[in-house]
């Protein structure tokens, strides 16, 4: 028999689990999240399809995993209580932050609270210089004290972050000694081996947040690990990171500042690789759930990546100017742009007299008024459903009768009646401004950085992305829309498109004109040696090893850096005056490409940080063409509903359908209704299958 | 005023409004890299209508609030119509619609089907615009004429032709024209953006309803400003409050005095009484002094009023010609931020009068500017400065924030590791301090320090303070934080340094300056036990302050408060205490004795 790869997406409210053989069957599970701990509601799921299904552990061959726990245990403030060791006079690095706050004009602003009270943050005496050299050598002494004293205060982890400690690390790698022999017992980190990066605040910070989210990463994942093997599931489980490559549970315990993000990512990873295959290879992520949507850019067939970003700042609203909320992480993670507009925000009116949509949401609990389960406050939900776009007596699957009266009477009283408007047409209003939100999120990622959204196709996910998609393409004048299989569930159908993948950096600055390109080389193949240790270690033959090599470079002076992949080696092997030259082109065009210009000769090029990444790649692909969806169309679909599309086309009698039923192309408008998602076509669309099952919707 | 006639429409075009203006700051912000723009976000980005009256701003610098409408004004006046398709107006002239020199505005006017309909607005602080110091912010000029390059409201481009003497005359005044030419382009592209993109919607809404959207997006702001300022009491409040001195004249205290008046949903703010222009450059000019007063305003009022011409039509604000809050000709306004700081400051005091719930004591001034510039062995100039402030009073439900940005300028502190890479200079410390902070029921902020020390040969230091004589007021039983500082060499042979100075450092020599502390709001005798614990355990409030300050006694060896000693102690203070605390605090009262 055929064995199974898993992969398994938890989110706030569910967790999805899927199945895939290597003849495209698919087998899905959503259950609910077990808050508590959250490799039981894995467990159950796995045992609900072994349950239901001739399976067993040994038939899976693989588990890969999408998880929110680490970023959770920040946003609760449920980490472990946790030291730092600074240099003398920079304790509060930590806390001073840069000193930027989000929001403007707010009295009540509170900063995130530090994640290392000051009585734990302990200084030593010791000074490295900007050039590496040791102005103040740290006694063996003075370590030892500082690591005694914050063992005696209990902590739980300890973080280490000096500074210029990425120029010369003796001080760090001593203090490490010292951890090893006098706090064994506890989990512990330096800079030097989490980001050996310039810039102390993002380096303390993100030092700070691994060793935080140790100790809880590693007792789930043991959990975890422990559950699979009572499932009898022997097989290898690999961690989703925040980058979209994947990783092994013992990297993921030792740096689980990689896989804070590694939520939302499987989703578009997937997207990548389903548009790749159908030669789509620029395309704009749209991932739509209950209390927020995101957006994120694929282009050329790659995802594109921030070089760092914060857990926990709360939802960004259209403006990534203001920066400064949550805890600063930099770790290359997808770049993704989130607002808060899902099908829980609720509809009001603000005290102008304006309609707004979110970002309040109704969530789960009590959730849209319609699900009658005490929720009041009018919805999207609500809304999509006096429009007809959803499916007025339940949700699809049957799970939930709705109550579709009790949703048109709130949303009449409390938005359509003081507004005075016909109903239909203020929940059409709703439904236009929420996607004007969202809409935000798409120019966050595509024209703020100089992409031109018209060139790209919207890839629709999420429970609600393929509700939308069609009213925000149009706005934005996109042509054409993707809605792949189990649009529902595909942050957890999207691991299994993953490949393995290690970031390594460290700074490196040089003027590239005044710099010896093989010192550069040098310097690269050690970090490309660290990466292949890696890579063996987790089993991967050399054949089957690829290495890239990336830029973070700046025209000297200015303050961030644009990351641009290093041209090929030459084929002399060595790197030369001429590589640097086309390193220095490659830079100015990606300037020029994302702010709109470039500086000319004049100006120096820096190399500020090489990045090497490092991927494991999979012995044969991993997901067949065609896919066989167990549930996908179980009682969706027949007949048909009046369904409203604005003032001028008024309400058309709108055929509901079944994915199977696109098969030979159909004209909008239509609804097609699936067991995860609902997936509207508006008039004059157009909309099929392609080859891979992805609704294909062309405007 | 009209109600809002389609709820949704209007809702729809006030989102792509806002998104063009926000991405014409998001255009800025990636075209530049001037780290005063980047860093700082020192510029604003805005949409007028065809008379020049504000409808949307994307991100707004709290500094700029109204100042777009004031050059606007110059502009719609002087030009009028003749204003055409392809026209592009410039001007920096603090005394003919400007701010102060380094701050160069840039109008496009929009127009369709033949009319004007629109300008989009751009304002942008510049890395140099000339004068007798690199930066152009010099504290110590006392003429406008030694600060730099001034523009008056002319047509940069006209009918689409660049005009080539104003490039020529910039290109010869300023030190690194490939930076501000860099930046102007900046500023165009940003208007460009915004020309398509506005054109845009106007095709889609078509000419008249965007005409009146536009109103009514001033309308609808206008309408929440009303309904926000009605909830307020009546009634007139007045507060003053002192900056040090100019630099100049070092015992003359300037005087600030604030009056906000109230009726129904109106308000004034009135600056009558505000001492006289100085010679340092620290004068305002009128926009500024709005921009300090609407930004105290708008932190008292509900979140999410747009920044547009409503809300100006409701608060009017006012200070007499002449004096610092509305500088003439010849006063040097360059260094005019720490006015504007302290304006803030002295306007939340008058609004604390009016709701002493919900304002909190006064911050640490605002930023502190420390220069050290010279030349290294090569012969190659060196710059180095740190521009910062992050300290505020405390809060009627909370303490004062530290280590955050004040509200009137949202900006970053630099990297140290970044710092000791591209200059010739050694970070010894940033830090907290212990016991600077104004003790309260809820404390103000702690402020920081920061040791620099000198690696090159020789440098000029130039700092500019304050909060040094005049501490950072208390509010209702609160007391001040702790003043500045700045010490030349702390740990070798200290050497106490003025407020705003300017002197030659030499390889080894360390500056420390000292920030202000933030003021202390409520009766320290009412703070809770636990947070006096907490605050000692963390070294922000030493054992002894919490003893004096606080009346609260701590067991450090097992870190408890000792409840029978607190009780007592703070009952003994408090009936040592000679009368109820004012008000408003700038000094320690005398002691309390601690009665038997």
């Amino acid at each position: 028999m055929d064995r199974y790869r898993v992969g398994v997406d938890i989110g706030g409210t569910f967790t999805d689990i899927v199945f895939l053989d290597s003849g495209g069957r698919v087998l899905t599970r959503k259950v609910s999240s077990s808050v508590e701990d959250y490799a039981q509601a894995i467990a159950s799921g796995l045992a609900q399809v072994f349950d239901e299904t001739s399976l067993a552990g040994p038939d899976v061959a693989e588990v890969r995993h999408g998880t929110t726990v680490a970023s959770n245990a920040i946003l609760e403030n449920k980490g472990a209580l946790t030291g730092l060791i600074t240099t003398r006079g920079f304790r509060d690095v930590l806390e001073l932050r840069n000193l930027r706050m989000p929001r403007l004009y707010d009295l009540g602003w509170e900063k995130p609270p530090e994640l290392v009270e000051r009585y734990l943050r302990v200084e030593v005496e010791e000074r490295i210089n900007a050039r590496g050299e040791i102005v103040v050598p740290l006694a063996r002494e003075a370590a030892v004290a500082a690591v005694d004293r914050l063992v005696a205060q209990g902590v739980e982890a300890i973080a280490v972050c000096l500074l210029n400690t990425f120029e010369n690390p003796a001080h760090e790698l001593l203090l490490k000694e010292v951890l090893e022999e006098r706090a064994s017992h506890l989990v512990h980190c330096i800079s030097y081996e989490v980001l050996p990066e310039v810039k102390e605040y993002e380096r303390t910070s993100t030092t700070v947040v691994n060793a935080y989210v140790m100790p809880t990463v590693a007792r789930y994942l043991e959990s975890l690990r422990r559950e699979l093997a009572a499932a009898s599931v022997d097989a290898p489980l690999m961690l989703m990171q925040s980058n979209g490559g994947l990783t092994t549970v013992d990297d993921a315990i030792r740096l689980p500042c990689n896989i804070i993000e590694s939520g939302p990512a499987g989703g578009v990873v997937g997207a990548q690789a389903l548009a790749r295959k159908v030669g789509m290879p620029d395309v704009i992520t749209l991932d739509m759930g209950g209390t927020t949507a995101k957006a994120s850019l694929v282009e050329g067939g790659e995802f594109t990546r921030s070089l760092e970003y914060s857990v926990g700042g709360g939802i960004m609203q259209g403006s990534r100017l203001l920066t400064g909320s949550g805890y600063l992480i930099k770790v290359p993670a997808i770049d993704l742009a989130e607002v808060g507009a899902g099908g829980g925000s609720i509809v009001r009116i603000d005290a102008g007299g304006s309609l707004q949509c979110g970002p309040e949401s109704a969530g789960a609990v009590p959730g849209p008024v319609c699900y009658d389960q005490g929720g009041e406050d009018p919805t999207i939900t609500d809304a999509n459903v006096i429009l007809g776009y959803i499916n007025p007596n339940h949700l699809v699957g049957g799970e939930l009768t709705l109550n579709a009266a009790r949703g048109r009477e709130v949303f009449e009283a409390r938005v359509a009646r003081p507004l005075d408007l016909e109903l239909a047409h203020a929940a059409y209003g709703a439904h236009q401004i929420a996607a004007s939100n969202m809409i935000r999120a798409i120019r966050s990622v595509s024209s703020e950085r100089g992409r031109d959204p018209r060139r790209y196709t919207m890839f629709a996910f999420g429970g609600n992305g393929p509700l939308f998609a069609a009213t925000m393409a149009a706005a934005l004048h996109m042509k054409r829309i993707l809605v792949p299989p189990a649009p529902g569930l595909f942050s957890a159908f999207g691991l299994l498109y993953a490949d393995v993948e290690h970031h390594y950096s460290r700074t490196f600055r040089r003027v590239l004109v005044e710099s010896d390109p093989a010192e550069i080389d040098r310097a690269w193949r050690a970090l490309e040696d660290e990466g292949r240790a890696q890579l063996v270690h987790e089993g991967f033959p050399a054949e089957r090893m690829r290495f890239r090599r990336t830029a973070n470079l700046h025209y000297k002076g200015q303050l961030y850096e644009l990351g641009v992949a290093a041209p090929p080696v030459p084929s002399s092997g060595a790197l030369d005056r001429a590589w640097l030259d086309q390193l220095a082109e490659a830079f100015g065009e990606e300037h020029e490409r994302t702010y709109g210009h470039r500086a000319g000769p004049e100006e120096p090029v820096e190399l500020v940080n090489m990045v090497l990444v490092a991927e494991g790649l999979p012995d044969a692909p991993v997901v067949p063409d065609t896919l066989y969806l167990d549930r996908s169309e179980d009682g969706a679909g027949g007949g048909s509903r009046n369904a409203y599309f604005g003032p001028e086309a008024g309400w058309l009698e709108t055929p509901v359908v079944r994915r199977s039923d696109l098969a030979g192309g159909a004209s909008g408008p239509l609804i097609v209704e699936e067991y995860d998602a609902t997936c509207l076509v508006p008039p004059g669309a157009r909309a099929t299958l392609d080859d891979y099952g992805s609704i294909v919707i062309d405007l | 005023m009209a109600e809002i006639q389609d709820p949704i429409g209007f809702e729809l075009f006030k989102n792509s409004l806002f998104s063009i203006a926000d991405e014409m700051a998001l255009t800025i912000c990636r075209t530049t890299y001037s780290g005063v723009l980047r860093d700082n976000m020192d510029f604003s980005t805005a949409f007028a209508d065809a008379d020049g009256k504000l409808v949307a701003q994307g991100l707004t610098l709290p500094g700029h609030l109204g100042s777009i409408p004031t050059a606007l004004d110059v502009v719609v006046e002087r030009f009028g119509d003749d204003t055409h398709p392809g026209d592009v107006f410039i001007l920096n002239d603090p005394f003919d619609g400007g701010m102060h020199l380094p701050d160069i505005f840039i109008f496009q006017p929009i127009f369709a089907g033949g009319e004007r309909i629109a300008y989009a607005a751009t304002i942008c602080h510049h890395a140099d615009v000339g004068g007798r110091v690199p930066g152009s912010n010099a504290s110590d000029s006392t003429e406008i004429y030694q600060e730099g390059l001034r523009i008056p409201p002319l047509k940069f481009f006209d009918r689409g032709r660049a005009n080539d003497a104003i490039w020529a005359f910039v290109e010869r005044n300023v030190r690194i024209p490939i930076q501000v030419f860099g930046d102007l382009r900046a500023q165009l592209a940003a208007c460009k953006i915004a020309e398509r993109q506005f054109l845009e919607l106007v095709d889609a809404y078509g000419i008249e309803t965007t005409r009146t959207y536009m109103q009514e997006v001033i309308n609808y702001a206008e309408r929440l400003t009303r309904a926000a300022v009605a909830e307020l009491p009546d009634g007139e409040f007045t507060f003053e409050d002192w900056i040090d001195d100019d630099g100049i004249e070092l015992d003359k205290p300037i005087r600030l005095a604030c009056r906000v008046e109230k009726t129904g949903d109106r308000m004034l703010v009135d600056w009558t009484g505000t001492s006289d222009q100085v010679r340092g450059a620290i004068n305002n000019t009128l926009s500024f002094t709005k921009a300090a007063s609407y930004t105290a305003i708008r932190s008292v009022l509900p979140q999410g009023i747009p920044n547009n011409e409503g809300v100006f039509r409701v608060i009017d604000v006012t200070a007499p010609a002449g004096t610092i809050a509305n500088g003439v000709l010849p006063a040097a306004c360059a260094a005019r931020g720490l006015t504007g700081f302290r304006m803030v400051d002295c306007a939340f005091g008058a609004l604390a009068m009016m709701l002493p719930d919900r304002v909190c004591a006064a911050s640490d001034g605002g930023n502190t500017c420390i220069t050290i510039g010279g030349y290294d062995a090569e012969r190659q100039p060196f710059i180095c400065v740190d521009f910062t402030a992050g300290t505020w009073g405390g809060r009627p439900w909370a303490d004062g924030l530290q280590g955050n940005s004040n509200m009137f300028a949202n900006m970053a502190s630099q990297s140290a590791e970044v710092m000791e890479a591209e200059q010739p200079v050694q970070i010894l410390a940033y830090e907290l301090m212990q016991d600077r902070a104004g003790p309260g029921k809820f404390r103000g902020g702690a402020p920081y320090r920061r040791d620099i020390q000198l690696e090159e040969a020789e440098a000029v230091l130039q700092i500019r303070s304050d909060r040094r004589k005049i501490r950072p007021y208390g509010l209702y039983g609160g007391r001040p934080g702790r003043p500045s500082a700045n010490v030349l060499n702390p740990l070798r042979n200290a050497q106490a340094l003025e407020s705003k100075v300017t002197t030659t450092m030499f390889r080894g020599d360390v500056i420390r300056h000292e920030w202000a502390g933030g003021g202390g709001w409520g009766d320290p005798l009412e703070r809770d036990p636990a947070r006096v614990l907490r605050d000692v355990r963390n070294e922000y409030v030493s054992a002894k302050s919490a003893r004096d300050d606080y009346g609260v006694v701590i067991d450090t060896a097992r870190w408890t408060v000792d409840e029978a000693a607190t009780e007592a102690l703070r009952s003994s203070l408090r009936s040592g205490r000679a009368a109820p605390p004012p008000p408003v605090a700038w000094t320690d009262e005398a002691p309390a004795e601690a009665a038997d």
